[in-house]
């Protein structure tokens, strides 16, 4: 007994040392300016963010009710809708595609997954330099721009078109995650599955969706959590394409933009800008467990 | 309708191999037509994914009085801008910079998940569901909230311009905790008490069993994390007022504001920054997937 | 699944924006307590000093003629409750003294100011500038408002748009107190640019790259509609007729080009117009005689202002470009290939870039030769305009040795000779009538009187207040609000409705910035 009792207390103590870095970078880095920042979303301070009093707790309540909360949480809800879907479809589709025995498969591979080598910044350059309206490639060549008016007069500044525009280069950027997330999903998969299906007598499709589709429970749900919590953070592709506009309409205005985007009202703001941030943590939180509990139901019933 | 076969007449060496694809229709892969059609359609999506690409590097060989002229055609090649870009966007620096972050982010980001990740998983403590519970809790702040206060604790460290100041808040996640707790789970049970019979302590069992056997795991999020830290986008912006300590995204948005008549450059210079990333992923590629499939399985 | 992913998300969202139902109000006023704020009765509890007679600018109707500049200002703060310019203390210095600059400038800006520094540099062992850039003004102002003391420059460029934020800061040493310590003799300057930088009695910085909007017109295209390629329209009339001629003739798909950016036609340029109407743009003599408690974005005039704007769009005579965030788009527009302005409004400071990228070929079939540059067109046709671009501010508090070698480099950036390099190589006015006497600048006036419009335009003598130019804490989110405003009545809003409410939220941003930052 006295043994047992002096193990746990090493144990103890060696978890302890072990959790240590963690801890306190997790502590000092996630932890502690949670906290703050929640205190911080009930105060007011000066330009520079300091001397900040309280301005009640009801200003959470007030910027969750605010009309730009709204508008750029609808804006953020849009850009996830365009993104998260297609773009597990695509990267479902394209795995798929390219998870056969075909020569030279390999290079496909290879290049499907490229896009993960190019970051936020990277991925939206290229996209600027394609759809500016008047400098943008695109723009440039007669035919598409007679077939497309759009494209001249510039798919980022059109209010109906910048938001897709948009979320279509972060479709593009995020493309090669999805696939090389999807195609170890799919080579997970136990391939007597495919064949007792075969033997069953189950065609291609009803055996994508029979097998396929149900065995990749586990790793669309951890694709779709990365891409949802990736779309309601975008920033880096608003900054660079569009600076939140076109306005008035503020069409690409998400709530990280309306945050700490160039054109944001509340800039300098510290206490207004916790308060939005805290909020969009909730939306967040709510997000994850809407989706971990929507996708447990279906794991379970797959296996 | 597919021709009936026995499964067991396939060609054996056709899925003797994962990587070789798997059999997601046993019937058609390898019929004539159909693999026309496969090719096709694999051509076509590879031209889609390729264009901007392609446009990139069509701009970046272009000197600035050809680059709007007829931009996809490949034409009047110069390796002068590429040069310039290389130079007086900084890049050299820039990439540096984005590099020893990267670096040492996922060094700390390995080392920090395997300790936490064992102590969670080997180790008897009090209070463990609770911490285990506050560590997942972490998983789900989004940076934007904690931006501004640890602008302000990073500039209290004196770490505005530093390696520090762009390494130490990603030195540990909750995320790599996970990934390596729920390899180390998957471990046989008695492993840990063979190990004890032979008279090996916790950090000799850390050392020589359970490291080994996790390393493909680590290596998954090695890839993950450097992926991550290189491709941080506001933070290196907000903390650094030198620009010789810009990371390379950073950099690129000076690039593009300063140059943004000159778009052969910003292609240019976008271009060399994506080459190092792809390189690293070509190496990587394999401990990529196959980490993924760890946390998309277990995560 | 993907459809469920899909539904939850719908679901989700959804619930979110429920939970969020409710009428609320403006984020700005989210936790306030409910007070019976109507956006015409100003709360602005520390101004008790009464203003004098001679310029109540705050109770005059927005269309009288505007005060002139009283001395002093009402509200005056004496330069004896600042950090003192001790410009001697360079001497003492035992060695180099290493300058931090932390400055805005961008592409072809950022090497003309690069190229200026290394001379300094060289010029002198006493001090060293290093430059650091924040890739914009912006950034700038974020940075230094957000770090601690220790982690800030010596020197900081920042905008015309930011002189209250950073008087606020209560960080810097007035400049006006070391060009008293160094016994300066101003009158060479040109009077405005000091005045831009000048609040109660007090000058906060330093004056050194000066922009002005100006137009920027097709010679070639105003050729063939068979106008003078050497005149361009001044009044607003004049804009349309000429507009009219050009479309008329078919030598442009459009006349005038208008963004409606916060830094050009959406805010910038409307304060310009509201000089150039000789009226005020917020209350309190344009915020110089106390702190503004409110704008006059809606009056009458303005609203004339935005229904000629918005007739000209309606008619084809105008284009509207949006945002233009780059600030390229208007320029653009002049080279599209299908339907070009002739005309557009661009800042002073882009011409040394657009001459360059023109001659460089990027846009095929248009050449810097052709671009011709006149006045701001406005309404009253008068000339004159406000001082835009950016001042030099020193950093307090990083010793006496700092603070003097701060004002030496300054006082070589505006030094007639720096001042003449400057401005011909980039379209800034020069800020001191002596650089027009030197070369290279002296020459450039000479052969390429493009240049000198800006400075002409901005030289026009008027010591009213409305010439300042208007000063408030929040005046960059007012003119992103006013370029809101001004983007909804160019796509056919009513002016005046769009404008009473872009008063209202103006207003209430500078509410809320008296109220967080008094004290």
């Amino acid at each position: 007994m006295a043994l047992a009792r002096r193990t746990r207390r090493k144990e103890t103590g060696l978890a302890a040392l072990m959790l240590a870095p963690s801890l306190v970078v997790l502590g000092l880095f996630v932890l502690y300016p949670l906290g703050k920042a929640i205190w911080l979303g009930h105060q007011r301070c000066n330009s520079q963010g300091k001397a900040c009093k309280s301005n009640g707790w009801d200003q959470y309540t007030d910027v969750l009710r605010s009309p730009e909360f709204h508008h750029a949480l609808i804006v953020t809800a849009k850009f996830a809708l365009l993104t998260v879907p297609l773009g597990l479809v695509l990267g479902v589709g394209l795995a798929v595609l390219a998870d056969r025995y075909l020569k030279g498969i390999g290079i496909f591979r290879t290049i499907f997954s490229s896009t993960v080598a190019t970051s936020i910044a990277v991925a939206s350059l290229m996209w600027l330099f394609l759809l500016q309206p008047s400098t943008g490639a695109l723009a440039r060549v007669g035919w598409i721009t007679r077939l497309f008016p759009v494209i001249k007069t510039g798919l980022l500044n059109d209010k109906g078109t910048a938001l897709t525009a948009v979320a279509m280069s972060s479709v593009w950027a995020n493309l090669g995650f999805t696939f090389i997330v999807v195609t170890a999903g799919l080579q997970s998969i136990p391939r007597d599955l495919y064949e007792s299906a075969f033997v069953d007598g189950a065609g291609g499709w009803r055996r994508f969706t029979n097998v396929t589709i149900p065995m990749l429970g586990p790793t669309l749900l951890f694709a779709s959590v990365v891409l949802v919590s990736r779309a309601f953070q975008a920033y880096g592709e608003v900054d660079l394409l569009t600076d939140g506009g076109p306005q008035p309409q503020g069409s690409t205005t998400t709530l990280t933009y309306l945050i700490y985007g160039n054109e944001s009202t509340i800039r300098n703001n510290d206490g207004l800008q916790a308060t939005t941030a805290v909020l969009l943590f909730v939306v967040l939180l709510v997000l994850s467990a809407v989706q971990f509990r929507s996708f447990d139901k279906r794991v379970h019933y797959a296996s | 309708m597919p021709r009936k076969r026995e499964p067991g007449a396939e060609p054996k060496r056709r899925f003797s191999k994962r990587e070789q694809g798997t059999i997601a229709s046993i019937d058609s892969a390898g019929r004539g037509w159909r693999k026309v059609g496969r090719y096709t359609l694999l051509l076509i999506v590879t031209f889609v994914v390729l264009f901007p690409v392609y446009a990139t590097v069509l701009a970046a060989l272009k000197p600035g009085n050809q680059v709007l002229q007829h931009p996809f055609v490949p034409e009047h090649f110069t390796t002068d801008v590429l040069r310039t870009a290389w130079s007086q966007g900084n890049l050299g620096r820039y990439l540096l910079n984005s590099f020893v972050v990267a670096v040492i982010v996922t060094v700390a980001q390995v080392v920090t998940a395997v300790m936490s990740a064992y102590a969670f998983a080997f180790l008897r403590f009090p209070l463990k569901a609770l911490i285990f519970a506050v560590f997942l809790a972490t998983l789900l702040v989004p940076f934007e909230v904690t931006l501004v206060v640890n602008r302000r604790t990073v500039d209290s460290l004196g770490w505005l311009n530093s390696f520090q100041g762009l390494a130490v808040p990603f030195l540990a996640t909750a995320f790599g905790t996970f990934l390596i707790r729920q390899t180390f789970l998957q471990l046989p049970k008695d492993l840990r008490e063979a190990a004890r019979m032979d008279g090996l302590g916790h950090w000799g069992f850390l050392r020589e069993v359970a490291v080994p056997l996790v390393r493909p795991t680590m290596g998954a999020l090695a890839l993950f994390a450097f992926l991550s830290s290189w491709n941080q986008y506001l933070w290196p912006r907000l903390i650094t007022t030198e620009e010789n300590m810009n990371t390379v995204q950073s950099g690129l948005k000076l690039l593009a504001t300063a140059d943004v008549d000159k778009p052969n450059l910003v292609m240019a210079g976008t271009l060399i920054a994506a080459v190092p990333v792809f390189a690293v992923l070509m190496i990587f590629q394999r401990q990529l997937v196959r980490g993924l499939t760890a946390g998309a399985v277990k995560g | 699944m993907r459809s469920r992913t899909m539904k939850r998300l719908a679901i989700a969202g959804t619930l979110a924006v429920l939970t969020a139902c409710g009428d609320g109000g403006p984020i700005l006023q989210a936790g306030n307590d409910p007070a019976p704020t109507t956006p015409t009765t100003p709360t602005l509890p520390q101004v008790t000093v009464p203003p004098v007679t001679a310029a109540p600018g705050e109770t005059l109707p927005p269309t009288t003629p505007a005060p002139t500049i009283p001395a002093p200002t009402t509200t005056t703060t004496p330069l004896s409750d600042l950090p003192a310019c001790p410009v001697d203390a360079l001497a003492a210095a035992s060695g180099p003294v290493e300058l931090t600059f932390w400055h805005g400038m961008k592409g072809g800006l950022e090497d003309s100011l690069v190229k200026l520094t290394d001379e300094y540099n060289a010029s002198q062992a006493k001090v060293r500038v290093v430059l650091q850039n924040q890739g914009g003004y912006e950034q700038a102002i974020d940075k230094y408002v957000q770090s601690s003391e220790s982690s800030r420059p010596d020197i900081i460029q920042t905008p015309e748009y930011a002189v209250q934020q950073m008087r606020d800061t209560k960080s810097f040493v007035p400049i006006g107190a070391c060009m008293q310590a160094a016994q300066m003799d101003t009158s060479d300057f040109l009077g405005r640019a000091l005045t831009a930088y000048s609040t109660e009695g007090v000058q906060w910085s330093m004056p050194f790259n000066v922009s002005n909007p100006v137009l920027y017109y097709n010679r070639r295209v105003f050729e063939v509609a068979g106008l003078d390629p050497n005149t361009s329209p001044l009044s607003l009339e004049d804009l349309r007729s000429v507009s009219q001629t050009l479309v008329a003739s078919g030598a442009a798909g459009t006349g005038i080009g208008l963004d409606t950016g916060f830094d050009g036609g959406g805010g910038w340029y409307i304060e310009q117009w509201f000089s150039k109407l000789g009226e005020l743009y917020t209350d309190n003599g344009n915020g110089r005689l106390a702190p503004a408690t409110k704008v006059f974005i809606d009056n009458p005039k303005a609203v004339e202002l935005m229904t000629f704007l918005q007739q000209m769009i309606n008619d084809g005579l105008a284009f509207n470009i949006g945002d233009d965030p780059s600030g390229q788009g208007v320029f653009l527009k002049m080279a599209d290939s299908t339907s070009p302005s002739a005309m557009t409004i661009g800042t002073s400071a882009a011409l040394g870039t657009v001459i360059s990228v023109l001659d460089g070929g990027l846009i095929p079939g248009l050449t810097g030769a052709d671009i011709g540059v006149g006045p701001m067109p406005g309404p009253g046709g008068a000339p004159g305009v406000l001082v835009g671009g950016a001042s030099l501010w020193i950093v307090d508090g990083h010793g006496d040795e700092k603070t003097a070698a701060s004002w030496d480099y300054i006082n070589y950036l505006v030094s007639a000779q720096s001042q003449s390099t400057w401005a011909a190589s980039t379209g800034y006015v020069p800020v001191r009538a002596g650089a027009l006497e030197l070369d290279p600048l002296k020459t450039t006036y000479a052969t390429d009187p493009r240049f000198k419009v800006a400075y002409d335009q901005v030289n026009a003598p008027s010591d009213a207040l409305t010439s300042a130019g208007p000063i408030t804490g929040p005046l960059k989110q007012i003119r992103v609000v006013v370029a809101r405003a001004v983007a909804t009545i160019l796509q056919g809003g009513d002016p005046q409705a769009t404008l009473t409410q872009a008063a209202t939220d103006a207003n209430a941003l500078i509410a809320d910035y008296t109220a967080r930052n008094s004290d």
